[in-house]
């Protein structure tokens, strides 16, 4: 195994600059909610992986979306855990996200040079609301209709253009299918490339300036 | 970095006959780990993605024609109809009279699946997909298929017949 890793890695050469990026030095005072970061990125890594399995099953039309959780959760092997695993991660991701946004916060990690970073950090837990929010209509049951039509007539508070914003989050004047197409290709595609690309950027950031120390 | 003790010394080297350090022991550990859990992700998978339920296609009789309706020589093509998780489905068959034998002959190509063509003017099953070519009695003549036509069972009761398929 290690020989086949080093033959590919003699031409690929990718261990030099991970090796680079895992490998670095640790300042004075950190301590255990330095890691709620790494646990966030866990719980995306999770989120993903369920992800893409439950898409082999999902079906987001009106008449077969709700149809098609039950046939997860009750026939499909192994399809209730995968879903409650999907499920709970995502509760677990948030909860971590924001705990890893006050830990930067008491820490004034913010503070020059992070600045950018922090602006990263902070689109990224718009997103992961964002994911949360839409990933909650897509059962398709009363709770996830209402939710939604809450939700999104939220948007109709705001002035001149609230109206409008409402017609293009929901794709119609009503929560209808095609509001629940809407809200799949944004759970699947749209938000998680956007956080792929933040993510991407808040490490490069991490690596380049560094762990602030403690208090 | 520095700090550690051994890193003067690379702690791959202290494989068989010496006491293992702390360190490769966390990274064996952390590497079980690892495989551990994607070897568990990956039976996962599999269990999910493959199909909870395989159907057995069983043999069905369709009715297709009256026997007065039979071709007294040659070819004659009939559709069947059926529905397969409540969708209608259809399909042909081709009954074949050769003048000493009467059967059904299946459609379907056996190179790819494609299903063939009855050509009149020429006397051949001609498949549209890679040129296919079959004889009244379902040999091949051209082509890449490499077997003939299937027969389809075929029965007449009561001066009406029927062709058995498996859906």
């Amino acid at each position: 195994m290690g020989e086949i890793f080093d033959w590919i890695d003699n031409r690929f050469g990718i261990r030099q600059p991970h090796r680079k990026f895992l490998h670095r030095d640790i300042p004075e005072g950190v301590n255990y909610s330095f890691c709620l970061g790494g646990a966030a990125l866990v719980c995306f890594i999770m989120l993903f992986l369920s992800g893409i399995m439950l898409s082999i099953y999902y079906v987001p039309s009106e008449t077969e979306a709700f149809n098609s959780i039950v046939r997860i959760n009750n026939e499909v092997r192994l399809g209730w855990f995968i879903r409650s695993f999907h499920k709970w991660s995502s509760n677990l991701l948030i909860i971590s996200i924001i705990l890893h946004t006050i830990r930067v916060f008491i820490y004034k990690a913010y503070r020059s040079p992070r600045e950018l970073n922090w602006v990263a950090g902070s689109l990224t837990l718009v997103i992961v609301f964002a994911s949360g929010f839409t990933g909650y209509l897509l059962p398709w049951d009363q709770k996830a209709y209402w939710a939604t039509e809450v939700g999104t007539s939220m948007a109709k508070t705001i002035p001149i253009i609230g109206k409008y914003l409402l017609y293009l989050v929901r794709g119609g004047e009503d929560v209808t299918g095609t509001t629940l197409i809407r809200f799949y290709a944004m759970h699947i595609i749209y938000l998680p490339s956007c956080l792929f690309i933040l993510l991407w950027a808040h490490f490069h950031m991490v690596r380049k300036q560094g762990i602030k120390g403690g208090l | 970095m520095s700090q550690i003790s051994i890193s003067h010394r690379s702690p791959y080297k202290l494989s068989r006959g010496h006491k293992m350090v702390r360190r490769t022991f966390l990274k064996k550990t952390i590497k079980l780990f690892f495989f551990v859990v994607s070897s568990i992700s990956i039976s996962v998978f599999f269990l999910f993605s493959y199909p909870w339920k395989i159907r057995k296609k069983e043999l069905t009789f369709f009715y297709v024609t009256d026997e007065d309706m039979l071709p007294v020589k040659g070819v004659r093509q009939v559709s069947i109809e059926y529905s397969r998780y409540s969708r209608p489905m259809r399909t042909k068959a081709y009954i074949v009279n050769t003048g000493s034998e009467l059967f059904a002959l299946s459609p379907v190509c056996s190179h790819l699946g494609c299903l063939v063509n009855w050509n009149w003017p020429r006397k051949r099953f001609l498949c549209p997909c890679h040129g296919g070519q079959y004889d009244i009695t379902g040999n091949v003549i051209k082509g890449p298929p490499p077997a003939p036509l299937s027969r389809l069972p075929m029965k007449i009761d009561k001066e009406k017949v029927y062709i058995g398929l498996r859906v």
